[in-house]
């Protein structure tokens, strides 16, 4: 509790400022706004009225989705990078572990579109430029996951990540859906006790996310590998264990066939019970991803509650992240005239 | 009258109108009011979104164009040499007929451009490449030369083993370029990958190579890999490209590589000719663009702030013609309907706009015309609140007493002619200074309080004169009025302290001299006080009571305009319940002592008998409120006869004013509603309607010549916060009033005592003020003065910068800074307490200047 009192020396400033970041995030009313938007420019026209201010200003027409979505995700990223610059340890550290997971995915795209015989250059672009590193063009050379391993991952901060993943097979489209859950597995156990070292108002923040996050990963790969051929030992290997499932949920989610029974487990948590209530196929239900989603927000919301703790750092760009994906949702309903699904965004607030 | 013109006193008398547009001449009609800049449009559509709204295409044309132009100039200003002209001296907001021509003519610039620079960037790829190119084919010479030695060795190690068996061992290579940074990860790559069997060489290239790309300087590094097989081969290459190298053709023989060499030589010339002229071309296309960019923009800028405007007004139901409600102050409605009319005629229309005076509740916005310098006083008043629509405006008085506040805190000639010299220096390069430092936040409060600091200074100058101080110094200009007189036995080396003797006539008997001439020192503080050691107890006195002085003088100022504001709003019962009582307490007590403290000085001279009788002012003030009087033990402390019994009545009276204030106006205004009520009741009883719907005063008000209905319809825009609250008959609240009432009369009462001695922040300021500076002079610059010629000069000389650093600093900077707090404390709440509301809200006029100007300085507020 002392110590609160001098968190303000090194973090005060970021603080202020992701919290100012955060009264920024569209409100409902500027949703339903959105919503009634015909064409992107009026999408363009109503954001300037909010924090995105000019940022679409000097892009020439005709807009385009990907055109927002990039320049977008360019504030995203301009506004992450002003944190770290300014940030000081522990909270940069804690700032780098973020990171991490874009590294994962952008490897994981990386290794899939080579498979496809995309080149590497086309890729590239594609990948989030918060998680770059300067090997990552050279990641073609790997054919196996020891090469990748033995060649690009050891000089990245992933390397401790990757121990358990590390085989002589060819990669191919399981091994590499195996080794991304593998990875995030042993990231998201790393973040989760980095966070607990911490201690303070961090650790009881981010580990609650970080758990709701390790227990929506597991229920997510057993009922994803429902229908598919993955041993259950595998199966089991890849959920990571720090969330409130360990270890009874997920001995029983190890031993899962049928979705019925996933939701027989989630029935004993009380968190997860409303979490697979009401969950249909109809288009017009949620999915059990969005119900996720939702209980994400809330989370990540109830996070600015707190105060003297990284929590906050982890749960904005959580929910500028939503968020982005929600204004490219609606952009997409827009631009391809399919207004039927477009209120399939998730509101934060 | 007179009020009535002043626009500074009161504010603008304000009126709410409703203007119609003929559609086709709204636009130029909107184009003249911006022109004008005097009125505040309201929003007729606030709950409709802005992608909605009628002339939103038009806006965003505007927005496209604007996009343009940024784009032109964020090429121009690429280009240093190219100056940007200033924008034309008035650039007229374009017919709304030239979008398209203005559309067209940046359409096609910008297509220019495009393809220009487009050339321009693969002209400048290729000649990159070649540069490249050249670099490897001199660098690479070296490399071969290295490694034909070493294979010239191995060769004849080989040679003597096998004799002749195999082949030489000729390893394959691949050279290129690749960015400096990148070399380490590079070659540990390479190592981990190629497990050692790679040999990598690399030289750096001294000069930097433009990157056409982002047309920055990049540092590059020539490498050179050997290696064996076609396995390693396409390993290579892969890390090559993952790591943005540029592979590049190199031939293995010296005289290959030499021709090479040549070739790209003579390409790089030939390149080099048409990258010039194709830059050349570039840039008179931008010298060209350069010119008009500026008034392009100032055109578009208008043009989209006149269809902006346009989306508040709504439209008629037979679309034919716009309504637009809008604040403008009632002198101004003759201008504005001028500058309709010049609308209507310019767009061709033969219909007048019509523009019609409405009736309103809401309370219309504040407006005070203001010029540069009233400008910075009115900050001031404004940064408290923005006075309520019609209630006197403080400012014309602050622009007085506040500089005078400041110097009574502030008072050194010295300091205040340095303060005053530096704001005469603002205020002549006025037109110079107004664009610099734009950026700069802490010269802009500067600059734009420099009126307020020349008044500062001035005045510092005269109070530093009363007080005689200079730089802690005193002058004697007209001779002081007091001598040092001893008689010839006077034994110096027994005496450390020397009474001088005040009495006029120097009673012989005693061996008296006459040291004061009885003439007091004209202006200001008699000089003989700086050698005193009582000076400070002197001055003490006599600032302490100024103060006291100023301040209940000026608290009386601001009831007496509290008195102006009731009578205005022809409120009778707050000038009997509130003034009244009010000034009788702030008469009777306060101004008393101020009487007191005058008798005490005209009474007592400073002869040893009066000097004894003298009473103590601020006992007496505390005595007065137990009935008593220093004048009761000792008749000769009287100030003047009668006076327990006089202290006695006015305390009595003062005293009545308390519960007078306090209840007197909420039973007045129960009383009337009361009656009000049982009027209407008799009156609905007996069928009639309510007599008391009385006339409004700005019925009967004139407007100059320009003949306006008044209409009797509510406005459109309903956003009024008003409507609820309509008539305030209706829900009179007695609690609610009494309570307000009661917090009013504690904090007017206790106010009056907290603020009388809050004033006294004057002397004390003033005395710390004058303490440090005598200090700083003492401490610091008396060490030169104090030492012998030669080593005094060069003492005084070193000893000169810290003692001029310090007075800059602390006296000036620091001590101005407080003393402008305290004066601004003073004002704010001793002063606008007795009688300002500031409770109104800023007009906001739709003006093309301020429209440009934020537009050019975003950051400023």
């Amino acid at each position: 509790m002392f110590l609160d009192v001098l968190f303000n020396i090194d973090n005060g400033y970021l603080e202020g400022l992701v919290r100012g970041f955060k009264s920024g995030i569209l409100k409902n009313q500027d949703y339903i706004n959105l919503v009634q938007c015909e064409t992107l420019e009026d999408l363009k026209l109503h954001l300037q009225t909010t924090d995105y201010g000019n940022f679409l200003a000097n892009e020439p027409g005709p807009l385009t989705v990907s055109v927002i979505d990039e320049k977008i995700r360019e504030k995203y990223v301009l506004e992450f990078q002003h944190l770290r610059n300014h940030a000081v340890k522990p909270l940069s550290k804690f700032l780098d572990y973020i990171t991490y997971s874009y590294m994962i995915d952008n490897i994981v795209l990386l290794i899939t579109g080579h498979l496809h015989q995309r080149s590497i250059q086309e890729l590239l672009p594609k990948c989030h430029p918060l998680g770059m590193f300067e090997q990552m063009g050279a990641i073609n050379v790997a054919d196996t996951s020891a090469s990748l391993y033995n060649a690009i991952i050891i000089d990245t901060p992933l390397a401790p990540y990757f121990i358990d993943c590390i085989s002589e097979h060819d990669l191919d489209e399981l091994n590499i859906e195996i080794m991304r859950n593998t990875l995030y597995k042993a990231y998201i156990e790393d973040f989760y006790n980095f966070c607990k070292q911490l201690g303070g108002p961090t650790e009881e923040v981010m580990c609650d996310l970080l758990a709701f996050e390790a227990d929506r990963r597991a229920f997510m790969i057993t009922i994803n590998s429902l229908g598919v051929d993955l041993p259950k030992d595998e199966r089991s290997k890849l959920y990571p264990r720090c969330g409130k499932l360990y270890p009874d949920g997920l001995n029983q989610l190890a031993k899962v066939e049928e979705y019925d029974q996933v939701k027989m487990i989630a029935e004993s948590y009380a968190d997860y019970r409303p979490l697979f209530e009401n969950v249909g196929t109809n288009p017009a239900d949620k999915t059990i991803e969005d119900k996720f989603f939702e209980q994400e927000v809330k989370m990540n919301l109830n996070a600015f509650m707190r105060q003297f703790g990284f929590g906050v750092f982890y749960s904005f760009l959580k929910l500028k992240e939503q968020e982005n994906r929600n204004i490219i949702w609606i952009a997409e309903c827009v631009a391809q005239k399919h207004r039927t699904r477009i209120d399939n965004y998730i509101p934060i607030m | 009258k007179f009020f009535k013109m002043s626009s500074l006193f009161r504010g603008e008398d304000m009126t709410l109108c409703q203007i119609y547009f003929q559609s086709e001449a709204a636009y130029s009609c909107v184009a003249q009011l911006g022109e004008l800049g005097i009125v505040q449009f309201r929003d007729l559509n606030p709950t409709v979104n802005a992608f909605q709204r009628k002339y939103v295409n038009e806006v965003r044309r505007c927005e496209e164009m604007e996009r343009k132009l940024r784009f032109l100039e964020s090429e121009i200003l690429k280009e240093k040499e190219i100056p940007l002209a200033e924008a034309q001296e008035f650039c007229e907001a374009p017919k709304s007929k030239e979008m398209i021509e203005m559309e067209a003519a940046l359409e096609q610039l910008e297509h220019d451009l495009q393809e220009v620079n487009s050339n321009k960037d693969a002209l400048k790829k290729n000649y990159l490449e070649l540069q490249e190119l050249r670099h490897i084919l001199t660098k690479a010479t070296t490399f071969f030369e290295e490694q034909d030695r070493i294979q010239t060795g191995e060769q004849t190690v080989l040679q003597m083993e096998t004799q002749d068996r195999i082949q030489p061992l000729r390893l394959g290579f691949l050279a290129g370029v690749i960015d400096r940074e990148r070399v380490p990860s590079f070659e540990l790559m390479l190592w981990r990958i190629c497990r050692g069997n790679v040999f990598l060489r690399t030289a750096e290239i001294e000069e930097t190579l433009e990157d056409p790309k982002t047309n920055t300087q990049v540092n590059k590094t020539v490498f050179i890999l050997f290696f064996q097989g076609e396995q390693l081969k396409t390993k290579v290459k892969k890390i090559c490209e993952g790591f943005k190298a540029t592979i590049y053709p190199c031939p293995e023989t010296a005289s290959e590589r030499r021709e090479m060499g040549l070739g790209v030589m003579t390409r790089l010339e030939e390149l080099k000719t048409v990258l010039d002229q194709s830059l050349n071309l570039r840039k008179s296309l931008l010298t060209n663009a350069a010119l008009n960019v500026k008034t392009w923009f100032c055109r578009v800028r208008k043009m989209k702030a006149i269809y902006h405007t346009m989306n508040m007004f709504n439209l008629e139901v037979n679309q034919k013609c716009l309504i637009a409600e809008c604040w403008a102050p009632v002198n101004e409605l003759t201008r504005i309907k001028l500058a309709l009319d010049k609308g209507t005629e310019l767009s061709g229309s033969n219909i007048q706009s019509i523009l019609n005076r409405m009736e309103t509740k809401e309370q219309p916005p504040t407006h005070h015309r203001l010029n540069k310098f009233s400008e910075g006083f009115q900050n001031i008043v404004d940064a408290y609140g923005i006075s309520s629509y019609r209630e006197i405006n403080p400012a014309p008085f602050t622009v007085i007493t506040f500089p005078f506040l400041f110097a009574v805190m502030f008072g050194d000639a010295g300091h205040g002619l340095i303060m005053s010299l530096f704001a005469l220096f603002m205020v002549l390069r006025e037109s110079q200074l107004k664009n610099k430092f734009r950026t700069n936040e802490v010269w802009q409060i500067f600059f734009g309080g420099r009126y307020i600091i020349l008044l500062m200074g001035l005045f510092s100058i005269y109070t530093g004169v009363i007080y005689n101080d200079v730089f802690s110094k005193s002058m004697n200009i007209f001779g002081s009025s007091w001598r040092v007189g001893v008689t010839k036995d006077f034994d110096f080396e027994k005496v450390t302290v020397f009474d001088l003797n005040p009495n006029t006539n120097a009673n012989h008997s005693l061996n008296e001299i006459k040291m004061y001439s009885g003439n007091p020192y004209p202006f200001g503080v008699d000089p003989i006080w700086i050698m005193s050691i009582n000076k400070i107890a002197f001055t003490n006195s006599l600032k302490m009571k100024f103060s006291v002085i100023i301040g209940i003088m000026q608290m009386m100022f601001g009831l007496v305009l509290s008195l102006l504001n009731h009578l205005f709003f022809g409120k009778m019962v707050s000038v009997l319940f509130e003034f009244i009582p009010q000034v009788i307490f702030l008469t009777f007590i306060f101004v008393y002592l101020c009487v007191m403290i005058l008798i005490k000085w005209l009474r007592f001279d400073g002869s040893p008998d009066s000097t004894q009788c003298a009473p103590n002012l601020l006992i007496e003030l505390i005595n007065m409120f137990f009935f008593k009087s220093a004048a009761d033990e000792d008749p000769c402390k009287a100030l003047y006869s009668g006076q327990s019994i006089v202290q006695k009545i006015l305390i009595v009276l003062a005293v009545l004013c308390i519960p007078t204030m306090l209840l007197g106006k909420p039973i007045v205004l129960y009383l009337r509603h009361k009656r009000k009520s049982q009027i209407g009741q008799r009156l609905s009883d007996s069928g009639h309607l309510n007599p008391i719907a009385q006339e409004d005063s700005t019925s009967d008000s004139t407007n100059e010549g320009v003949d306006l209905k008044i209409m009797r319809e509510t406005p459109v825009g309903k956003d009024s916060p008003d409507t609820s609250h309509d008539d305030e008959n209706e829900n009179f609240d007695m609690g609610e009033l009494a309570v307000e009432q009661c917090i009013h009369t504690i904090e007017y009462f206790l106010g009056c005592i907290s603020h009388t001695a809050s004033y006294l922040r004057l002397w004390a300021l003033s005395l710390a003020h004058a303490e440090l500076s005598e200090v700083l002079w003492t401490m610091i610059l008396r060490i030169g003065l104090k030492s012998g010629s030669v080593p005094g000069f060069v003492i005084l000389w070193l000893v000169f910068v810290p003692w001029a650093a310090f007075t800059i600093g602390v006296l000036l900077l620091m001590e101005g800074l407080s003393a402008f707090l305290h004066a601004l404390r003073l004002h704010w709440v001793e002063f606008q307490s007795k009688f300002y509301k500031g409770e109104g809200y800023q007009f906001m006029p739709f003006s093309f200047e301020q429209i440009l100007e934020q537009a050019e300085n975003p950051d400023k507020i």
